[in-house]
């Protein structure tokens, strides 16, 4: 049984990507749909036989490590992978009807949209430094192919930035990783840390550790290393930068958070841990500003993403020589809040476009009146908005109240203060665009109304969004140890 | 048969109340104006058939609410029930068209709270009654609308709000000391209480606001000649009695002896009766001479009031002095304000008999023999009399009668005077008539049917003064009569003009 | 689950559930619309007077769950959250007819009535919170659900004051939510109970405790508009009257008193409250706002200006008798929450019907219209001396327990507070009653509409008049059981013996 998942998962979506290579874009949606339907099962019949049994590790063609690619399943990658299939499907199905299938090589979608799901799937489940090289190459190969499907001298800008960013991030993450294969002699993070509890720590890989991460945050676009993705996520078309915002920098973060967990404690300090936790809140604090000011519609979201980001970096400090409880909800927290923030930016994202397509111009005072022709696409938002400002009941203020919880804790109550001043902030540009859409202008009544399933999508990421406040207790229980090993390598 | 006390007193107060209801259709304009003299007859019925001494315990009311009569009670609620039923019949006749129905509503509104605040012992149901009585008298003093009415409703509410207010608090301290939310436990505990100088402070002044003590009258003169006739008359008779009223049965009367306050209160008495008098023989309007007259009379009672604060022995005695002259004054009054609308019939014989039913109230009030106020004043001689008061000011007191008497015959003097110059020849609404001449017949007349006492201050029979208090009630008027002719020649042979 | 677990969530479902359904509901489907709206109304009255009943007679009421690891959504239905829940219960009702009424020809009606059925689910659920926690997420949603309302008209002045309210509003639930995130990790989930947790509390946490204590009034002080947090309330009168009633009588201004009543009660406890030395300048800052906002009203020229102002000022009373250390003061500062409700909500709806019938805003048009608008003239006229505290009305009721229950405890001060602020409500009120009844029409009313026979449209004459019906009933019927003064006296009590 568990075979069958596990080939699913890591195979399906390769399949499908050599499959939607050969047809035009219609067939490749019908296909795409097919292939939606599969991943969500198996993705689900895996979360719930990690629910019953717990987790254990995996090897790829019963290879063991070090030589053969180990997976590890625990509670927190399934419940990514659940998030993966929820976000994906849901911007897939979006992109069908939304993208325009008269432009010849919009049919090179499907290719790029399965190549990046598998490429997820591969960082979440990866538990080997190089494997999740490999995964999160594919990761940005595929969002630069999807950002530059715009086909316009923007987009193909944006994209070159984003290439280049990209690159650069992974290369000095390859650096890292051959500079820990050099001190270590194992590329596995369990092995390592192995090495690390029998061994004090030796002085070189913190240079390693710091490598990484640095490579990392700038694929996640920590701020000062964040120019690259507003345009790229403002430019690319809705779904893409649903997709985008909602997984694929999330995906590097999980990276370093794998890493600063496993390896911080014996090779970090406490120095670099507040200094993230400072690039973090100067990126809350820089990318609310800036996203107050912008005229497009996307790109407040899009700044808005910068600024959520910084959230995610918190979880430096709080789990940097703290208590095992604190730990615990700090890493609580940012899980909690990785996945509302996915599923409401994705809800975002996408009720944005119906908005944009309605409206048929991406500026924010645009939207006067739209509440009365579009009123479920604007609720869409609304409630989405709701998570990200981390207003109650939604998941992104569980997230914000366990965080709160560990950083007044542990002491380092100034993350309370960057908390809620973010949240703070984040209303301040929601409200904006709410604020437009409250105008009454009765000159404009060109509005288009988009198919109801463009609406359904977005409304219903937003409502889970929303309803991850009330089943909090319950998705973190899945994780029951998260981050920690349940079996020995 | 026993009229059961407790229903009329509810069916007293809560007829008026429904002119409000009755307001709101158009076309019951008529009906509102013929019941008016109608609304205080269960209040009538009561003063004089119940006997005293019944209870109505509302226990759901405000605070736990408490309605019961008393001698006291029942004088000034017989004074209200009838002088506002002649009044009301005075009005029937007098009243236009104009703003009728709000006229009405505020009349029984006003009404309503006058007849209950005399039932009520419980603190929450006089204050009530006394609040409705006061905001809804407003309505009757800015009835006509102009300038002038429209100054003094303001002068009269503001005077009137922060009298409301300063009884609130003093009605707030004396429950916390007595612990209790009953009028009849206020006084002893009073009397005893640390803060008791501020809480007879904001009393006096409280209550003194409605009963034109000195500096606190200003709203009176000018409230009186603007309202309506009927309206003045009630506000004179019964209004400014409440302020009375609230007096006796929340200062510490009879308990103890507070010399200071008494003395306080005699001097305020003796300079109302004696300022209004110098105040009031210079108006050229007769309602605002009536209105000082009304203030100098209250200075008298407050005198008396003032007396019973000084000597607690004294104070039972005096109650039924007070009540006395309350009654007397209050139905002289009356019938001298609903003078002030009549027309002179054409004939002479007709216009002398008119000008004597004008003058004898005013000179009942004077202290004519026979009538009631002889009575009144006999009272009050014998009440405050030297020897039987244990207070410094006590011998002050007869001099300061004396002078109330002969301020109180130049005022009727004066309004006579000026009322002369303001008659008209003309026909009457009969209503108008009759409304006046039950005032009349009952100032002189059936006051000697009214359960009053004197507690044996004056011998039996009360109507027929003794040879020297024949003496004593005239000489005063002598005086006045002699000072107003003198002012008269003065005047004439200065400017030849009526002054 | 038993049904003791049931109620609250239904009561709180029923509301929801409406919202929801409006929004479904096409935007012209007025009678559907309608229907649903009285339909849940009626359904919630029932559902809170059986509560009522039950808690009464000792019935508990609650659910709780773990919503987030470590804290607990906790509903729960005492004698206080049964207090406000009766209040914004019965006034939903009368507040939807009204808007009904007032809303008819408006565009958007569907959005409104969907927040407005929001709104009252978030009262209903700040009544029946049983910790802190809960507590927030409803205030939070509370504040997310006025949002729409005020900015309704989507006019300039309606946006910039939407602005304002949600400045102030959200800043406050920042600090509330610090404040209830550094005791929940100093203390632990800590459920409302009688007589609170801190009684004989540690002395070395006496220092946080008081910070914690300044940002709970802080946060909360922002929604009942203590001085000087109460900038939004005036600015917000520019959203359509059925709003300014219910945020003004009912939900926002409540909820943030109500707050401070259960901090005070039932977390912190009176006595530990007194003995942290937090009461005495709550009062004096509760006395300062009273006295403050109405003297501003004054000089207020629009009629629901000058509302709003008093209604800071009288919001205060409750905040100021909590304040006062002593059964009685407690009794008629909470008493007052539903007086100043039922009073409030008279006088807000009067104003809307002169505003929407005669086209009148400013008090100085407002001159004859008692001759043209008879009912509402009588309405408003009972409200305000309702305000002024004369008997036997509402107000007279809380101004004479909070003023005996001041003296038991040796506050003589605050008998000044109280015949000063009912002198300056005299100031103000009267003059508007003088005008509606004794001055004459002057020349025609700026836009004038009719509806037949009565003065105004049957929905916006006859909520008015209920309520105005209801002051006095509650003033004069006060000492009966089920009385409003009869319910805090039971609060109190059970209060004061846990």
């Amino acid at each position: 049984m568990t075979l069958w998942l596990m080939a699913g998962l890591l195979f399906t979506p390769l399949a499908w990507a050599v499959l939607t290579l050969l047809t035009d874009f219609v067939w490749g949606r019908r296909v795409t749909w097919v292939g939606i339907l599969v991943q969500v099962v198996v993705s689900l019949g895996l979360w719930l036989t990690v629910a019953q049994n717990g987790g254990f590790y995996y090897d790829l063609g019963g290879w063991g490590a070090p030589l053969g690619i180990e997976l590890r399943v625990d509670g927190l990658a399934v419940t990514f992978v659940l998030l993966t299939a929820a976000v994906a499907s849901a911007c897939g199905l979006h992109a069908g009807v939304y993208i325009d299938q008269h432009k010849s090589w919009h049919r090179y979608f499907w290719p790029l949209f399965w190549f990046l799901w598998s490429g997820l799937n591969a960082v979440w489940l990866g538990g080997d430094l190089f494997n999740l090289y490999v995964g999160l190459e594919l990761i940005s190969l595929s969002a630069v192919g999807l950002v530059a499907l715009g086909g316009k001298a923007n987009a193909l800008r944006a994209s070159i930035r984003y290439l280049l960013a990209a690159l650069l991030g992974s290369l000095a993450y390859l650096l890292g990783v051959a500079l820990i294969y050099g001190q270590f002699g194992t590329l596995s993070i369990a092995g390592v840390v192995l090495w690390l509890d029998n061994h004090s720590a030796p002085a070189g890989p913190g240079l390693a550790l710091a490598l990484m991460i640095t490579g990392l945050a700038l694929k996640t676009a920590l701020f000062p290393l964040h120019r690259w993705l507003p345009p790229a996520h403002g430019i690319a078309k809705s779904p893409v930068s649903a997709l985008l915002s909602a997984l694929v920098v999330k995906a590097s973060f999980y990276i370093a958070a794998r890493l600063w967990l496993a390896f911080g404690e014996s090779l970090g300090s406490l120095a670099a841990a507040q200094l993230v936790g400072l690039l973090g809140s100067a990126a809350v604090v820089w990318g609310s500003w800036l996203a107050c000011k912008q005229v497009q519609l996307k790109q407040v979201v899009a700044y808005s993403s910068v600024a959520q980001i910084g959230y995610l970096f918190l979880l430096f400090p709080l789990t940097y020589s703290v208590s095992e409880p604190i730990s615990l909800q700090a890493q609580q927290g940012i899980t909690l809040q990785v996945i509302s923030h996915a599923l409401a930016k994705a809800a975002m994202f996408l009720a944005v476009g119906n908005l944009i397509l309605s409206v048929g111009s991406n500026r924010v005072d645009a939207l006067a009146g739209v509440s009365r022709f579009l009123p479920f696409s604007l609720f869409s938002f609304g409630l989405a908005g709701v998570s990200l400002m981390s207003l109650p009941p939604s998941g992104g203020f569980a997230a914000k109240w366990l965080l709160l919880q560990a950083s007044l804790g542990s002491g380092q109550w100034w993350w309370a203060l960057v908390l809620l001043a973010g949240g703070l902030l984040s209303a301040a540009y929601l409200f904006r665009i709410y604020r437009a859409s409250f105008a009454e202008n009765p000159e404009t009544d060109r509005f288009y109304h988009p198919s109801k399933s463009l609406e359904v999508i977005p409304m219903v990421l937003a409502v889970m969004a929303l309803a991850l406040g009330f089943v909090s207790e319950q998705v973190l229980s899945v994780m029951a140890l998260p981050f920690e090993e349940e079996g020995a390598p | 048969m026993t009229i059961p006390g407790p229903a009329l007193a509810i069916l007293a107060v809560c007829l008026p109340l429904l002119y409000p209801a009755m307001a709101l259709q158009t076309n019951w304009r008529r009906a509102m104006r013929y019941a008016l003299p109608l609304l205080p007859l269960p209040a009538l019925l009561l003063a004089l058939g119940a006997d005293s001494g019944w209870q109505l315990e509302l226990p759901w009311l405000l605070n736990g609410g408490l309605w019961a009569m008393d001698d006291l009670r029942r004088l000034f609620l017989l004074l209200t029930a009838v002088l506002w039923a002649v009044a009301g019949l005075y009005a029937v006749g007098y009243l236009e068209d104009r703003h009728l129905r709000r006229f009405c509503v505020c009349w029984g509104l006003t009404l309503a709270g006058n007849l209950g605040l005399t039932m009520a012992v419980d603190i929450g149901s006089f204050y009530g009654f006394f609040a409705l009585m006061t905001f809804a008298g407003y309505g009757l003093v800015v009835h006509e609308g102009t300038d002038e009415a429209n100054h003094a409703g303001r002068v009269y509410i503001v005077m009137a709000v922060l009298g409301e207010m300063s009884i609130l608090a003093g009605l707030l301290l004396a429950a916390s000391a007595a612990g209790s939310q009953l009028l009849t436990e206020l006084p002893a505990a009073v009397a005893h209480a640390p803060q008791r100088n501020l809480i007879i402070a904001l009393l006096v002044a409280g209550f003194g606001v409605k009963a034109g003590l000195p500096l606190l009258h200003f709203w009176l003169p000018l409230a009186h000649p603007v309202s309506p006739t009927p309206a003045s008359a009630v506000l004179s008779g019964t209004m400014i009695k409440a302020g009375l009223l609230g007096w006796l049965v929340t200062l510490p009367l009879g308990e103890i002896a507070l010399s200071g306050w008494g003395a306080l209160m005699v001097v305020a008495g003796g300079v109302g009766a004696i300022g209004a008098a110098i105040l009031g023989v210079l108006q050229r309007r007769p309602k605002a001479v009536l209105a000082y007259s009304s203030i100098s009379q209250m200075g008298l009672m407050v005198l008396m009031v003032g007396a019973a604060l000084a000597d607690p022995e004294r104070a039972p005695v005096l109650f039924s002095v007070i009540g006395l002259y309350a009654l007397h004054h209050g139905l002289a009054k009356g019938s001298l304000f609903l003078s002030a609308g009549v027309s002179l019939p054409a004939g002479r014989m007709g216009q002398t008999i008119v000008w004597l039913l004008i003058a004898l109230p005013g000179l009942s009030l004077a202290g004519l023999p026979f009538t009631s106020g002889a009575l009144a004043k006999l009272a009050m001689k014998a009440g405050l009399a030297k020897d039987s008061l244990d207070f410094e000011l006590a011998g002050y007191l007869p001099l300061l009668m004396t002078a109330g008497a002969v301020a109180t015959l130049l005022l009727v003097l004066r309004y006579l005077w000026t009322l002369s110059a303001k008659l008209k020849t003309g026909r009457n609404p009969p209503m108008l008539t009759a409304g006046w001449l039950a005032a009349v017949a009952v100032s002189l007349v059936a006051f000697w049917w009214m359960p009053w006492g004197v507690a044996g201050l004056v011998k039996a029979p009360v109507w027929l003064p003794a040879p020297y208090q024949l003496w004593a009630l005239v000489w005063p008027m002598l005086i006045a009569l002699a000072v107003a002719g003198l002012a008269l020649l003065l005047s004439r042979n200065r400017s030849g003009a009526r002054p | 689950m038993t049904l003791e677990e049931w109620m609250p969530l239904f009561a709180l479902m029923i509301s929801l559930v409406a919202s929801l359904v409006i929004f479904a509901l096409p935007e012209k489907g007025y009678v559907r619309r309608t229907s649903v709206n009285l339909g849940a109304a009626l359904l919630k009255l029932v559902v809170v007077v059986v509560m009522v009943w039950g808690v009464f007679h000792g019935v508990n009421y609650g659910v709780s769950f773990t919503m987030v690891p470590g804290v607990t959504f906790v509903l729960k239905a005492d004698a206080l959250s049964m207090l406000f829940a009766g209040l914004s219960a019965v006034l939903w009702l009368l507040t939807t007819i009204y808007a009904v009424g007032y809303l008819e020809d408006s565009p958007n009606r569907r959005r409104f009535f969907g927040f407005f059925s929001l709104c009252v689910a978030s009262t209903m659920g700040i009544a029946l919170a049983g910790n802190l926690f809960t507590f927030f997420l409803f205030y939070e949603m509370l504040t997310l659900s006025t949002y729409p309302l005020v900015v309704h008209r989507g006019t300039a002045k309606a946006l910039r004051a939407g602005r304002t309210y949600l400045i102030y509003t959200l800043t406050g639930g920042a600090v509330l939510l610090f404040a209830i995130a550094w005791l929940h990790s100093m203390a632990g989930d800590l459920p409302f109970r009688d007589g609170g947790h801190f009684v004989g509390a540690d002395p070395d946490i006496h220092g946080s405790l008081i910070l914690i204590f300044i940002l709970l009034m802080a946060g909360l002080g922002v929604k009942a508009a203590l001085f000087p947090l109460h900038g939004w309330l005036p600015q917000a009168m520019v959203a359509p009257a059925p709003v300014s009633a219910l945020l003004h009588a009912v939900a926002v201004v409540k909820a943030g008193a109500f707050g401070i009543v259960r901090v005070v009660y039932d977390i912190y406890g009176v006595e530990a409250s007194s003995a942290l030395g937090l009461l005495e300048p709550l009062s004096w800052l509760a006395a300062f706002t009273i006295l403050y906002a109405s003297t501003r009203a004054l000089w207020q020229a629009d009629l629901k200006r000058r509302l709003a102002f008093s209604t800071i000022s009288q919001v205060s009373y409750i905040i100021l008798g909590i304040a006062l250390v002593g059964p009685l003061a407690a009794i008629g500062g909470l008493v007052h929450l539903l007086h100043q409700g039922i009073m409030k909500i008279t006088l807000f709806f009067c104003a809307g019907n002169y505003a929407e019938t005669l086209g009148i805003h400013r008090i100085d048009e407002m001159d004859g219209a008692g001759q043209r608008m008879p009912g509402t003239s009588l309405a408003f006229t009972i409200g305000a001396f309702g305000m002024i505290g004369a008997p036997p009305l509402a107000g007279f009721i809380t101004k004479w327990v909070m003023g005996s229950g001041a003296l038991a405890v040796d506050m003589d001060w605050v008998i000044l507070v109280l015949v000063g602020s009912s002198l300056l409500n005299a100031a103000y009120f009267l003059p508007i009653v003088h005008r509606l009844w004794f001055r004459e029409v002057k020349g025609s009313w700026p836009e004038e509409r009719h509806w037949g026979r009565l003065e105004t449209s049957p929905w916006l004459l006859w909520p008015p008049l209920l309520t105005a019906v209801a002051t006095v009933v509650v003033g004069v019927l006060a000492s009966l059981p089920f009385s409003p003064l009869s319910w805090a006296e039971l609060i109190v009590l059970r209060e004061s013996s846990p």
